[in-house]
């Protein structure tokens, strides 16, 4: 494997489990049993009713996206290597957004709304990371 | 519980030029703009037993400086002073230190509070690592850093959208640019007084799309100052002070992602508590000193504020009504666009403008018969939001 150098997730015994999901192309979040909420990022705590009863949901992977910026210039210097690139927010169809790239497309063709679906790109040994493609591309 | 409405007021304000100065040191500026303010307002030193540095983004000693008490032994307060606290929310620092001060004053703790801001995002730090510290403050290390995100993405993100949800075009927003050239040519404290016309803004290449690189602000090193004391005593140093009428705030979030879509929902709910605390309505008001960073920023919280409708705030500087003689002035000293990026710096000195207006010391630039000023602040990756009201009467 090619060697990957820009930032990886600093993982906590907390985001490890999404980390471990990401490596088995599982696009994991949480959910509170108590109140029903869903969550990403991961949390300690219920942020609606401060319970303690979370359990992993799998993702269906696919969503929209919500806001997007290609990045050409003033990148941060680790990927000031890889312009141009797109990061996105993407509103995922089960309720939580998350911020990712958009990759193997026409940046021109980008819009928001557009629905888009996961891809996995394995960086390292340890990290895999959750990308978006168009969704049906 | 009783009002506070008008029972403090902002009476003296102090700030250098804004830009590149490598010479001048962090105390150096701290020092000059506490001087300068407690001078315009006329009070002896001793009565300040309160101050309240705000944090510096470029500066960590001296931050940590700040806290020890560093202000109190240069400005001599040593036999009057209190209490000695940094505020430290980013862009917001301004509003929530005035509240602080408000809340300090009305319990009876404090006379007189000064609040500086000092910061050299300029020259503090070299530009990679200016970079490479923005590149991470308010940001997730595991679920934003590793794709790339940045502050300019973030300005990115919010054109895209803000352009999609309302149809504003990119003319618009260039125009804000101009509008705030504009402004920033009246005021001697400015980094960037040369003007800029849209099709200037237009012409420059995108860096974060829709962003184009005279969409962005420029990191400058500057300080400001200002006073707070109670309405009473102000009356007594002043015919003119800037009173504070009302003020309305929102934290909600600390990343982008999470943020995204919601946190600007809460804008309004805050102007609310603002305007229902001042009285007035939004028709009132006079000048408005929009916090900004980025044009769009502007845009987005003029609209929410509701100091114009929904998509109707492009149109409203495109035609001109933002700029030096409109029917609304927006952000008289340029803002961060074109006065110059100081970090936390830039919430200050939009609030200081604002007391500025009030008490009619803003020069070139005065806003004729300033009765009501409101101002916005808003920290971090837009985690919160702050809406004041000043006025020149209570
Ligand atoms: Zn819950």
């Amino acid at each position: 494997m090619e060697e990957y150098t820009l930032p990886l997730p600093l993982i906590t015994t907390l985001s490890k489990v999404f980390w471990d999901g990401c490596r088995e192309n599982k696009l994991l979040y949480q959910h509170c049993r108590d109140c029903g909420r869903v969550i990403f990022f991961p949390k300690h705590l219920c942020p609606g009713c401060m319970g303690h009863n979370l359990e992993w949901l799998e993702s269906k992977g696919k969503g929209a996206i919500d806001t997007f910026t290609v990045t050409y210039e003033g990148a941060p210097p680790a990927f000031m290597g890889v312009t141009p690139y797109c990061v996105a927010i993407i509103r995922m169809d089960e309720g939580y957004r998350m911020m990712s790239n958009i990759v193997d497309c026409d940046f021109d063709a980008l819009a928001c709304e557009m629905p888009v679906e996961v891809v996995f790109a394995q960086v390292t040994e340890e990290i895999t990371l959750p990308k978006f493609r168009p969704a049906g591309g | 519980m009783e009002s506070i409405r008008g029972k403090t007021a902002i009476v003296g304000i102090g700030e250098v030029p804004t830009g590149i100065y490598p010479e001048r040191s962090f105390v150096e500026q701290a020092v000059a703009v506490s001087e300068m303010a407690i001078l315009d307002a006329g009070i002896s030193k001793d009565e300040i037993d309160t101050v309240i540095p705000v944090l510096a983004v470029a500066n960590p000693i001296d931050n940590a400086n700040m806290v020890c008490s560093w202000m109190v032994e240069e400005m001599g307060l040593g036999g009057s002073c209190k209490a000695n606290f940094v505020c430290g929310s980013g862009g917001s620092s301004s509003s929530n230190s005035l509240k602080a001060a408000m809340g300090l004053i009305c319990a009876g703790l404090s006379r007189a509070v000064l609040v500086v801001h000092s910061d050299r995002l300029g020259t503090g730090l070299d530009m990679g690592a200016a970079i490479a510290q923005f590149a991470v403050v308010s940001m997730s290390q595991e679920y934003e850093i590793p794709f790339g995100f940045s502050q300019l993405a973030l300005a990115g993100f919010l054109q895209q959208r803000y352009m999609y949800d309302t149809g504003t075009t990119e003319r618009q927003i260039a125009s804000v640019v101009e509008t705030l050239r504009k402004w920033a040519a009246l005021n001697p404290n400015a980094m960037l007084r040369d003007l800029r016309t849209a099709d200037d803004v237009l012409a420059s290449k995108v860096i974060s799309s829709p962003v184009r690189k005279r969409m962005m602000n420029k990191l400058a090193d500057g300080a400001s100052a200002f006073i707070v004391t109670s309405a009473e005593r102000a009356r007594e140093l002043t015919d003119r002070p800037a009173y504070i009428l009302g003020v309305g705030s929102r934290c909600t979030n600390f990343t982008a992602t999470e943020g995204q879509g919601d946190f600007y929902k809460t804008w309004t709910p805050a102007a609310d508590d603002a305007f229902a605390m001042a009285g007035i309505g939004r028709e009132d008001i006079d000048v408005a000193e929009l916090y900004d960073a980025f044009p769009t920023f502007i845009l987005i919280s003029m609209e929410l504020v509701g100091l114009c409708g929904k998509g109707e705030a492009g149109r409203f500087f495109e035609e001109g009504h933002a700029a030096p003689g409109g029917r609304l002035p927006v952000t008289t000293n340029g803002g961060m666009m074109a006065q110059g990026h100081t970090g936390a710096g830039g919430g200050v000195a939009v609030l200081v403008e604002a007391a500025r207006q009030v008490m009619g010391k803003a020069g070139e630039r005065q806003v004729a018969d300033v009765k009501y000023a409101l101002d916005t602040a808003s920290g971090g990756i837009g985690m919160d939001f702050h809406v004041g009201i000043l006025g020149n009467e209570v």
